[in-house]
This record gives C-alpha cells, sequence and structure tokens, in this order.
C-alpha cells in the first residue's frame, strides 16, 4: 500500500520461545500519529520493541516502508534506561543520533554537528547543549533524547513512554511537541503511554493492546469515555 | 632533583622499566574508562587473577607435555603470554556470555576471582619447578622489562589505544545505549567482542609487565577521578589515560628516590589522587552551597 510505513501481518512477538502477543495485524500510513495503550503488562513495550527490530518476529512478517538500514527510525528510550554514569554533554548525547546514518570509519563532521544543533533547537534546548544530560530534569532529558531521535532524519518517531515519571507541565510540554512534529513536519510518530487524557487529544489512531492481543481504531472510538471507564474504573478513566 | 634528571637520562638503566610502566600506566585507563561505565569494575580484580592463573596454567601444561621451560629466554615470555591471554580471553568469553542473568552478576565474578586465585596457587604448587621466579612472573616484575618486550607492548599497547580512537563511537553507542545501537544496525555483539578482546590484551600485556595489583588499580583508579573532574566522553578517556601515565612516572620516581616497591607505590599514589581529587571537589561544593545560601 503506497504510504504505509509499517505493514504487520499476523504476527507474534515475544521473549525466546514466550509469544507475549499474536496475530497482530495493522498498518501504519505516512504522517499517522499513533499511540500504543493498555493496562500494565499487556505487551505495548514488547510490540514497540517489535517494531524496532529489537526482539525476533516470532511469526508472521512486518513490512517497512523504509530502508531501515541506510534510514533507521527515530527512537525515543524511556530515559531511565540509560545511566547517568556517563559523562556526556546534552550535545554529545544528541549527535549519538547522526551516527545512524555514519559509515563505519566516517568521523562525525560539520554536517553532523549542525544537524545535531538544529534538532536542539527544534525542542527548544539549545541554549542547554553543554550541560551534562544527567544534570537535566527529567522532562528535559526527554526533549533531549527527542532531539536525538530527530537527528536520525527518521520518516517515523518511535517514543516508549515519553511522559513516565515526568510532572504534569513537562508532560503537556513533550506532548505539545510530539504534536508539533507530527502537524508541521508530516512525521509520522508512534508512541506508548499510559497518559490516556494526553493522548487523546494528540493523536489519530490508537491501537489497544490487551490479552495478548492488539486492535487498532480510531481514537474517539478506542479512547471514547465509556469505554475507558468499562475498563479502568471511573477514577482511572479520567487520567 | 638529581633523582629526577638521572632517570629522565637516556643511559637510565631502568629505562625500559621507566617506559613500561608509563605505558601501562596509559592504556590501563583508557580500556578501564569501559569498566568504569558499564559498571563493571570488579571484572577488573578477577580478570588479572585468571590472567595469572593462565600464566602458572601455561608453564604447567608446558612441563607436564613437553618438559622443563627454562627461565629467562624470550620463549619464555611468550609462553607466559600464551597462558595469559587465552586464559583471560575464556573467562571474559564465559562471563560475557553470562551476562544476561544480571542478578547473579556480583557473585560470578566474585566466585571467578576465587576459583583464580586458588588455581595460580595449586599450578604452582602441582609444578616442582616453580620457584621464586615463577612468582614474580606471576606478580608482574617491571624492571625485568627488556627492549623487545618494551617493543612489543608499545606496538600492541599502541593498536589498542588506536582501535580505541577509530571506533569511538561504536564502542560508545553500545555501551551507553546498546538498543539505539541495534536500531541503527550495529552488530552489539561484534563491538562488545572487539572491546573485550582488547581489554583482554591489555589486562595479559599488563599483569605480565607490572601485576595484577598495578593493572587492576590502573584500569579502575585514574577513571574514577577522571570521572570526578571532566563532563565530556573524550576529556574522560584523555584525562584518565593522562592522570594514569603521569601517576605511573610519579610512582616509579618515588619507588626509586625511596627505595620502595614500584607496583604498590604507582597504586598508592593514584589513590592518593583519587581521595585528593574527590576531597576537593566535595569541599568546592560545600562552599558553592554555603555561599548560595
Amino acid at each position: 500500500m503506497p504510504g504505509t510505513l509499517l505493514n504487520l501481518r499476523d504476527v507474534s512477538l515475544g521473549y525466546d520461545t514466550c509469544v507475549v502477543l499474536a496475530h497482530l495485524s495493522f498498518t501504519v500510513v505516512c504522517g499517522e500519529c499513533l499511540a500504543l495503550v493498555g493496562p500494565n503488562g499487556a505487551g505495548k513495550t514488547t510490540l514497540l520493541r517489535g517494531l524496532l527490530g529489537l526482539i525476533p518476529v516470532l511469526a508472521g512478517q512486518i513490512e517497512y516502508g523504509f530502508d531501515r538500514s541506510t534510514s533507521p527510525p527515530g527512537y525515543v528510550p524511556q530515559r531511565d534506561t540509560l545511566d547517568p554514569i556517563f559523562p556526556l554533554s546534552v550535545f554529545e548525547v544528541v549527535l549519538m543520533g547522526t551516527y545512524g546514518r555514519l559509515a563505519l570509519l566516517r568521523p562525525v563532521g560539520r554536517r553532523q554537528r549542525q544537524l545535531a544543533a538544529d534538532c536542539l533547537e527544534r525542542v527548544g534546548l539549545a541554549d542547554l547543549a553543554n550541560r551534562p544530560f544527567w544534570a537535566l530534569s527529567g522532562g528535559q532529558k526527554q526533549r533531549v533524547l527527542i532531539a536525538r531521535a530527530l537527528a536520525v532524519e527518521p520518516s517515523i518517531l518511535l517514543l516508549d513512554e515519553p511522559t513516565a515519571g515526568v510532572d504534569p507541565g513537562a508532560a503537556t510540554t513533550i506532548m505539545d511537541l510530539v504534536a508539533r512534529l507530527n502537524r508541521d513536519q508530516g512525521l509520522t510518530v508512534v508512541l506508548v503511554s499510559h497518559h490516556l487524557r494526553l493522548v487523546r487529544a494528540l493523536v489519530h489512531s490508537v491501537v489497544w493492546v490487551e490479552d495478548g492481543c492488539a486492535s487498532k481504531g480510531a481514537t474517539e472510538v478506542m479512547l471514547a469515555p465509556e469505554r475507558i471507564m468499562e475498563i479502568f474504573g471511573p477514577l482511572r478513566g479520567t487520567e | 632533583m638529581n633523582t629526577f634528571i638521572e632517570i629522565l637520562s637516556p643511559d637510565f638503566l631502568l629505562r625500559e622499566a621507566l617506559i613500561g610502566s608509563v605505558l601501562v600506566g596509559c592504556l590501563c585507563p583508557l580500556i578501564g574508562v569501559y569498566f568504569v561505565l558499564r559498571r563493571m569494575i570488579f571484572l577488573g580484580v578477577a580478570l588479572p587473577q585468571v590472567s595469572a592463573a593462565g600464566i602458572a596454567l601455561a608453564f604447567l601444561t608446558y612441563r607436564m607435555f613437553v618438559g622443563q621451560h627454562q627461565h629467562y629466554v624470550p620463549s619464555e615470555r611468550w609462553l607466559a603470554m600464551l597462558g595469559s591471554l587465552s586464559c583471560t580471553l575464556v573467562g571474559l568469553l564465559v562471563l560475557a556470555a553470562l551476562a544476561r542473568y544480571r542478578e547473579t552478576v556480583e557473585a560470578r565474578i566474585g566466585i571467578t576471582y576465587a576459583i583464580a586465585a586458588a588455581a595460580t596457587l595449586l599450578f604452582l604448587a602441582m609444578d616442582p619447578a616453580a620457584e621464586a621466579h615463577m612468582v614474580n612472573l606471576l606478580k608482574g616484575d617491571i624492571l625485568a622489562t627488556t627492549g623487545p618486550s618494551l617493543t612489543l607492548m608499545a606496538g600492541v599497547f599502541g593498536a589498542v589505544a588506536l582501535l580505541l580512537m577509530v571506533f569511538r563511537k561504536e564502542f560508545l553507542l553500545v555501551s551507553f545505549d546498546r538498543d539505539l545501537a541495534v536500531v541503527f544496525g550495529k552488530s552489539a555483539g561484534l563491538w562488545d567482542g572487539l572491546l573485550y578482546l582488547m581489554i583482554g590484551i591489555t589486562i595479559s600485556l599488563g599483569v605480565m609487565t607490572a601485576g595484577p595489583i598495578v593493572t587492576f588499580g590502573f584500569l579502575v583508579i585514574p577513571p574514577l577521578t577522571a570521572r570526578i573532574i571532566t563532563r565530556r566522553m573524550l576529556t574522560f578517556s584523555l584525562t584518565a589515560a593522562g592522570l594514569g601515565a603521569i601517576t605511573a612516572f610519579a610512582g616509579f620516581y618515588c619507588a626509586y628516590r625511596f627505595d620502595l616497591p614500584l607496583g604498590p607505590a604507582e597504586v598508592a599514589l593514584a589513590s592518593l589522587v583519587l581521595a585528593s581529587v574527590a576531597v576537593t571537589r566535595g569541599l568546592s561544593r560545600v562552599l558553592g552551597r554555603w555561599q548560595a545560601a
């Protein structure tokens, strides 16, 4: 299908031989903003890792509408997975994103440095370029990781819980940034989130992950208040 | 001052030992940077001991299957190198293969150290020809460094340093964010393997030249010192290597000047530098907070 960036055909994903998600079939088209949502432990991160090629596909097939070797996707991990012991400046972390398109033995040059600086500018953190990465707040770190993903010059951005553990103000800033990248620059976005209220305002479509299966639908249907209420109860439904 | 001029003189009797000492002091921290960043510091204790066990095993095996080896000949050093390198690499591969079971990592490293230390002594005891000379070889005898062994060490260390510099971005990426490296299509296992190979070579040569204590000391102490005072990766690596080289030189000077054992003098000096830097940093932070308040 033209304009399709991801096409999952009867895919099963898991670890070793243990299947976590089975019979997944959906597509992600160019310019789409999609959220992977569902209860804790349902397999949202497993699905994201499968899309990234970090875990093997146990059955079925994932077709990519881009060449992953020459044009890798932009990946924003949960910031807690990165060890603060590394003495890296904000700029060095963003520069790492440019390694994705650099050939072996090819050093980082002026173009890569300019690209990293531009990406920091796009997330509004240009003035923090020389600060140590570990000294930033949770929200700032997350924006730096988004800048790093942009430095890959990706056709699709995949984010794992970008608002986890950040204060509400920072969460809104991060989601606004993601919305802007999708709306103004046409960047395709796939994100895992628990933050249903923010997600509802941002994404076009939702993949609901639960009980080893996943189903895709429009946001207004998948995240309708009555459906959320039914699944999570009245308190969680307003999150 | 006279001693300082004497050890810098081209005719200095222990010139090879001095250069060897500085080379170990420079390269061990360059590799040790990855021990600190990957939180593998305890591995730095175990691997030099595994390397020492490998030397003892090589001599025992030679004696059992070939015959008595001769002391103070070049082939003895090659035999020690072979034993040290092969055991270090096997130890590294086994530990790396088990690395994904993170909950037992400290226990595994502790067990490795205990087994290697016990095996070293057992192999020595089983070899009736084991003498004080062998013990020197196990502990590292930097004063016995010769011109050819120095040339070999300089060549190998130079190659390791060059590889670390050339593949800096790959090693950093795989160490800092392994998932991103895989997303970028890098073979994380291959880069880990190359790094482990260089670690194995450096430790083997370091142990043979300066012994397990000095090798471990320089693998860990200068990088920890540099970590306190640097904020960027490149300056971190270069500062660690520079601190190691300077400490090794100063340690050599102190040992020669005050007739101290060389290895312990170098490690003690490196520790003193670490303590001074940590205390100074702590005081400056307290002072900063006090001024801000």
